[in-house]
């Protein structure tokens, strides 16, 4: 006796929906990325570096391997300020 | 983690008055943060002396470390500095393929270590840094060394 393999059509069609939806947030995540992979559990250590990769380059997942920074970087670390109440 | 007192803030200032002429100008690092990381261990291992030089004036120095370690801190920026050159000038390819392995894997070390055997080769071949884990036990392999990471993602990488 054959194989029922009308019974797994369904089962087909929900493995590729899931696929395909799995496949797209992937590609809309590395396009946020810039063509990488998300970063995830980001403590503030890894804020820290990554706002520092954004002086540095000017995207928030830039990475450069030069020796010296471009000149002014020491002086872009901002101050955070708030309003005093009083 | 939970503790830290929060700060928020609604306004930044960037102050662009550059440091006074009596203070020696070093030029900052400008590697980001993935480079530094695959660096930071042959960093460690030549600069060790300036960075424990610079840890106790910040430890010693009671809130005032910004002011009063400019001197360390130099020293620790030229040290560091040193070491990215070299690995540049003699490591390059292998330095890039490790960092932008990091990049994509969310800056864990354990997911890029093929990478990372070349980079140590090609470090302690040229430039004689070794990488070392500090406060590693000396009585098992440490991890960087093992054949197998547990908690890499895939064999490929490991």
């Amino acid at each position: 006796m054959g194989v029922p393999f009308e019974a797994f059509i369904p089962y087909a069609i929900m493995l590729g929906m899931f696929g395909f939806s799995g496949a797209a947030l992937s590609k809309l995540r590395a396009m946020q990325n810039g063509g990488k992979r998300a970063r995830h559990s980001v403590d503030t250590w890894d804020r820290q570096m990554m706002d520092r990769d954004r002086r540095l380059t000017g995207f928030l997942r830039g990475q450069t391997d030069n020796v010296r920074a471009p000149a002014g970087f020491e002086l872009s670390n901002p101050w955070r300020i708030e309003r005093a109440f009083i | 983690m939970a503790s830290r007192q929060p700060r928020f803030n609604q306004q930044v200032l960037i102050d662009t008055t550059p440091l006074p002429d009596s203070i020696p100008k070093v030029p900052e690092i400008g590697s980001s943060s993935a480079p530094l990381l695959s660096a930071s261990y042959f960093i460690g291992a030549r600069c060790k002396a300036y960075n424990d030089d610079y840890m106790l004036c910040k430890t010693e120095s009671n809130g005032k470390g910004e002011t009063e370690c400019l001197k360390e801190g130099r020293k620790v920026t030229r040290c560091a500095a040193s070491v990215l050159e070299d690995v540049n000038k003699s490591c390059l390819q292998q330095f890039r393929e490790h960092w932008e392995c990091l990049d994509n894997n969310n800056q864990q070390l354990w997911q890029c270590r093929r990478w990372e055997r070349p980079l140590n080769k090609c470090v302690f071949d040229n430039l004689n840094l070794e990488k070392k884990i500090p406060g590693a036990p000396t009585n098992e392999i440490p991890v960087h060394l093992r054949k197998r990471q547990i908690f890499a993602h895939s064999i490929a990488t490991q």
